[in-house]
């Protein structure tokens, strides 16, 4: 199967790569500093290591049916088990020592990479495990969140390879979506095998959030994610529409005005008029799904602080 | 494994490879970012850029058909996308992507080879990337391999007492065996990983990894630099005016 969550140089167009890179930079500094809290900064060599080992556990391959296999990408496991700040860390050291020793994933393609992976993904990934890792529904919210880390991280980085300007067929888009969504069931089932195991060997390795979290928060902040990554999908896929719901309630020319200042030179020389308009739509989508899960994400940490 | 050679590339001793970290970290990003923002004479304009590669990885004495072919990486995944390219009727943007990914693929190949990663890292804080980050970055480096092999053995070991018999065990019954491998792995790694903080806390580490020299910015370090960024700049002008 073709990974398409590490996209290289090249595929990306310049707003959108230029963007996302200037949000990557502040949103890995935040969880540096965010994971160093209450952390020795002698403890750094743990996340290292645990890096390595998920390059090392990419080469495990699981059975499924007749003939393929599918290997585990990690993100919500590492969530579940060293927290959504250092894990986030840990992914974006991953993606920036795959990017230069490993020519996986571009350079200026690196932005993109960490926010689909290491920010969305490990947030999205722990969001779950997070709301009901101590109740009753604790298996399933470890698949769930195995789920929605594979599936947040494929979804944005097809929503920024059509902003791009990719026009897929309906066809090859639908085909796209069902591997997505197939690669995503099988990294959540991935992920509880493993958890399972683990906890066999150790329980201790995994985090025991608290019981009894409310059941209406949860389900709205899962609902407002898997809608944010929907709508961005359709977003991009059809910007137009967003673009008029936008222009009713006044979001996208704040949207545009926002995204679009630091390169207003630059657009009117490169890009023909309407391109940049599309554009801003679709990541106004982003921009939501991203703040939502930092949001999520700092609720998160703010809570768990004795 | 792949990663030996890139280690014994960068530790070449050229006038590319004496440069400072920072002295070629510049030229790169200005060389992808010119060649990202292109679009009228591409074909033209990435052939002027293939040539400075190659004068570059040839300049640096770095085996230029391996550096090529290792680029090429990237290929296999530009392909799938040039085919949807092509398929939903824009071919020459799927020409676009394919030059690009590649040439990037090599200029930042050009980049490692000629800088061992310590380096590279050093002149990454010196600009300001948060050290949290590069200090994780420079573990995952350094026990990667480790990690891998015993990731390796573990396979080895598992075949060795018949784990592939296929008609023995059910598909479930493997997939909890595969988790079972990696719960193993994780537990191991995790042990490692305490067993090498203890060992760094007992040698002094206070979180910060020491260097053995500094990075020094000579004047032959600003004009490498002045001029390598401004020979994609040149070119791209020059293509474009003939263009």
């Amino acid at each position: 199967m073709v990974s398409i969550v590490h996209i290289p140089d090249g595929f990306l167009s310049t707003p959108v790569w230029a963007t996302l890179d200037v949000a990557a930079f502040p949103a890995v500094g935040y969880m540096a500093r965010r994971a160093q809290r209450g952390f020795d900064d002698a403890r750094i060599p743990l996340l290292g290591v645990m890096g390595a080992f998920v390059f090392a556990a990419q080469m495990i391959n699981f059975p499924v049916g007749i003939g393929t296999s599918a290997h585990l990408l990690g993100a919500a496991l590492l969530a579940c088990t060293l927290g959504p700040a250092a894990a986030s860390v840990t992914m974006a050291a991953i993606l920036a020592i795959q990017a230069l020793v490993f020519q996986d994933g571009g350079i200026l393609a690196l932005g993109p990479n960490v926010i689909n992976m290491a920010i969305a993904g490990v947030l999205a990934g722990y969001l779950p495990f997070y709301l009901w890792g101590g109740g009753r529904w604790r298996t399933a919210a470890i698949f769930a969140g195995g789920v929605l880390s594979a599936l947040v991280s494929a979804v944005l980085a097809l929503a920024e390879l059509m902003l791009s300007g990719v026009r897929m067929p309906a066809a090859i888009l639908g085909v796209s979506l069902a591997l997505f969504l197939a690669a995503a069931v099988l990294e959540g089932a991935i992920t509880v095998a493993v958890i399972g195991a683990l906890e066999k060997i150790q329980p201790n390795f995994i985090r025991q959030p608290r019981a009894g979290r409310p059941w209406a928060l949860g389900a709205a902040a899962l609902a407002g994610l898997l809608l944010a990554t929907v709508g961005v999908l359709f977003a991009s896929a059809a910007p137009d529409g967003i673009q008029r719901l936008g222009r009713q309630t006044g979001i996208a020319e704040r949207a545009k005005a926002l995204f679009s200042t630091p390169f207003a030179d630059y657009q009117a020389a490169f890009f023909q008029a309407g391109w940049e308009r599309k554009a801003a739509g679709g990541l106004a989508g982003i921009a939501i799904v991203y703040a939502a899960c930092l949001i999520a994400g700092r609720a998160a940490a703010r809570k768990r602080r004795p | 494994m792949h990663h030996i050679v890139l280690e014994r590339w960068s530790r070449g001793a050229s006038a590319l490879h004496a440069r400072d970290p920072r002295a070629k970290i510049v030229p790169l990003l200005v060389f992808l970012t010119a060649l990202a923002t292109a679009r009228r004479a591409l074909p033209e304009f990435s052939a002027v850029l293939f040539l400075l590669l190659c004068a570059a990885l040839l300049g640096a004495r770095i085996p230029l058909l391996a550096a090529l072919a290792r680029a090429a990486l990237v290929l296999p995944f530009a392909a799938v996308f040039a085919a949807v390219c092509w398929l939903s009727g824009d071919p020459a943007r799927g020409v676009a992507v394919a030059l690009k990914s590649y040439l990037s693929a090599l200029a930042v190949l050009t980049l490692v080879a000629t800088t061992p990663l310590p380096a590279l890292l050093r002149g990454l804080e010196a600009m300001r990337v948060p050290l949290f980050l590069l200090t994780v970055a420079q573990f995952l480096y350094r026990y990667l391999f480790v990690i891998s092999e015993e990731a390796q053995h573990m396979s080895k070991a598992a075949a060795a007492r018949g784990a592939p018999v296929r008609p023995m065990a059910s598909s479930g019954a493997r997939f909890r065996a595969a988790a079972g491998a990696l719960a193993v792995l994780f537990a191991r790694s995790y042990g490692r990983a305490r067993d090498v903080h203890r060992a760094m806390l007992a040698r002094g580490f206070t979180g910060r990894l020491p260097t053995l020299y500094d990075l020094r910015f000579r004047p032959a370090d600003a004009a490498f630099a002045a001029l390598a960024s401004l020979a994609p700049l040149a070119a791209r002008l020059a293509v474009e005016r003939i263009g």
